[in-house]
């Protein structure tokens, strides 16, 4: 039986802006949408902004009611019986929120622990624990309002585990940390997978996916548009060049042209600090770059190269066809 | 349950302890409350009037305390992510929503001591209280009971994003029904059945009688008994505003 199970959920939004002659306005955040979680496995769910990864999530963690479709946690249907489901699943979200800033974090678990039933004999021995999990040992008795970034978010990783769920729904865990901070995250998450933990991990960077998923599955527009392991879509571009031209600022109609040339199948534009990064998809290898070349005539070009496509291609290239 | 109960007031108390803004709002509506009592009642009255109007400030203190407080504190529980956390969690949301109430009605302790002390050091209003015992135990009372009554609202408050501006609407009813304005012998009948419902006009009524010495027992018991019905009527309220807080996704602000 899969851990995890989504089969053709769909969620609508709606609301009444406006105080008179308020009409309905309906959002479709999910449709259709069906993915399965093995036991164990880390599942990684990859989209942009507004995709619908985090309503998923939110659906899976009982906190929000699908319009349509069937969802199981461990066998059990989270809209249906959410008191089977919540002591057996663990919601962790990025950002620096879901914490009681003016308490301290051994206050913060020592709450979450009475809230999340963790039997009391366990309970100063399971937050020692998880202190040096998340490599808060030393800060616990200090105020949460005075931690990094950094910090709340691996407090947020030992709230989550505080009660030993099976199953973890990671959100966007990394967002906003710097380089070492989420390195060590990631690190912490695939010390949980290896524990045997089966977690559903949204994100949108592509390279925590591929460093860290056994399978993803890549949903837009909240529909899901691919699913497999990050070889496997890697796979499905294996025939394109990614050709990357740093210049200067090249406008609109310039980035239209590129897109017009025969062989390319997409082009996107990477805002660096000084300079732009024009990523172009090619199936005519690196054959295409002095077409390219010729067309950006009147632009700076500082370096061209051409690789080999990664997972991030890949998901532009879905994100993109959708 | 009861572990995640106790530790929620706990929580919830150092929460507001901890915060700048409620200590500072807890000095000022006191006193702005025990002001108008005295201006209203009278300068002239004598000082066991005057008492007692200082007692109905308090009460509607505590009332503001829970109703307006507890609304703030949703919200931002709503605002800083915890309240989804706490809607996920295993305990029934009864167990995680009523510290909240109680903490912010236990808060009011602060209130009262501060309505009786600005009555007796700036209007020369005696702290005369003939049943010390009772007077304790009237104010627990009036806090559980006020608390609980606060907890009705609270389902309401998981649903809405409005929570705080629902409860500072709810603030005036309660304070003209419960009789703490306004003597409820000169306001229409009809008020008087509303007001036997209140836990404020029991907790009221508990507090003067017993600093009167005129015995608080009928009061206290009224209040525990009123405790007990909204805690009845709350579960239900609870259960089903948290579904429709699921089907309308009004856990999150955003």
């Amino acid at each position: 039986m899969p851990a995890i199970e989504f089969e053709g959920v769909s969620r609508t939004f709606r609301s009444r802006p406006g105080m008179f002659r308020r009409r309905t306005v309906e959002v479709q955040a999910l449709t259709d949408a069906s993915l399965s979680v093995e036991p164990g496995e880390l599942f990684g769910l990859l989209g942009p902004n507004g995709a619908g990864k985090t309503t998923s999530i939110k659906i899976l963690t009982t906190l929000l009611l699908p319009s349509s479709g069937r969802v199981r946690v461990l066998g059990h249907d989270p809209a249906g019986e959410p008191s089977k489901v919540r002591p057996l699943i663990g919601y962790v979200f990025g950002g620096d929120r879901g914490l009681y800033d003016r308490l301290s974090a051994r206050d913060n678990l020592s709450y979450f622990a009475d809230v999340y039933r963790v039997p009391i004999r366990d309970k100063s021995r399971r937050i020692e624990e998880l202190l040096d999990v998340v490599g808060l040992r030393g800060r616990e008795k200090e105020r949460v309002e005075t931690f990094s970034r950094g910090m709340k978010q691996r407090l947020h990783i030992a709230r989550g585990l505080l009660h030993d769920p099976p199953v973890l729904f990671l959100d966007e865990p990394t967002i906003g940390l710097d380089p070492v901070g989420a390195r060590e995250l990631r690190e912490t998450v695939s010390a949980l997978r290896d524990a045997g933990k089966t977690i559903l991990l949204t994100t949108h960077y592509m390279y925590e996916a591929d460093e860290l998923c056994g399978r993803v599955a890549v949903i837009t527009g909240g529909r899901i548009v691919a699913e497999g392991t990050p070889a496997s879509l890697k796979a499905g571009i294996a025939d394109r060049t990614v050709i990357e031209i740093e210049s200067d600022k090249v406008d609109e109609a310039v980035v239209a042209r590129l897109r017009e040339i025969t062989g390319v199948t997409s082009v996107v534009v990477e805002e660096r600090e000084e300079s732009q990064l024009l990523l172009v998809q090619s199936s005519l290898g690196a054959q295409l770059v002095q077409p390219l070349i010729g067309l950006l005539e009147g632009v700076t070009v500082t370096a061209v190269a051409a690789r080999e496509p990664t997972l991030e291609d890949a998901y532009v290239a879905l994100v993109g066809a959708a | 349950m009861i572990r995640a109960f106790l530790t929620g007031i706990r929580v919830h108390l150092v929460q507001l302890v901890r915060s700048p803004f409620d200590l500072v709002a807890m000095l000022i509506w006191p006193i702005i409350y025990a002001s108008i009592a005295y201006y209203l009642i009278g300068t002239g009255s004598n000082t066991r009037v005057l008492f007692t109007a200082s007692l109905g400030a308090a009460m509607m203190m505590l009332w503001s305390q829970v109703i307006v407080g507890s609304g703030f504190a949703l919200d931002m529980q709503r605002n800083q992510g915890t309240l989804e956390l706490l809607v996920a969690a295993p305990v029934p949301l009864v167990a995680v929503i009523a510290p909240i109430m109680i903490a912010s009605a236990a808060f009011g302790i602060y209130g009262l001591l501060v309505t009786l002390a600005w009555g007796r050091f700036a209007f020369g209003i005696p702290v005369a209280i003939d049943h010390p015992v009772a007077f304790a135990m009237a104010a627990a009372a009036a806090i559980l009971a006020v608390g609980l009554l606060g907890l009705i609202a609270a389902s309401l408050f998981v649903l809405t994003r409005a929570a705080a501006y629902v409860g500072v609407a709810l603030q005036y009813p309660v304070y003209l029904a419960s009789g703490l304005i306004i003597p409820l012998a000169i306001l229409p009948a009809w008020l008087g059945p509303i007001s036997w419902v209140l836990a404020p006009t029991w907790g009221y009524r508990g507090l003067t009688h017993a600093a009167s010495g005129t015995g608080a027992w009928r009061e206290i018991g009224m209040c525990l008994l009123l405790s007990v019905i909204y805690l009845v009527v709350a579960l239900p309220c609870l259960a089903w505003f948290e579904r429709l807080a699921r089907e309308r996704a009004t856990l999150r602000l955003s």
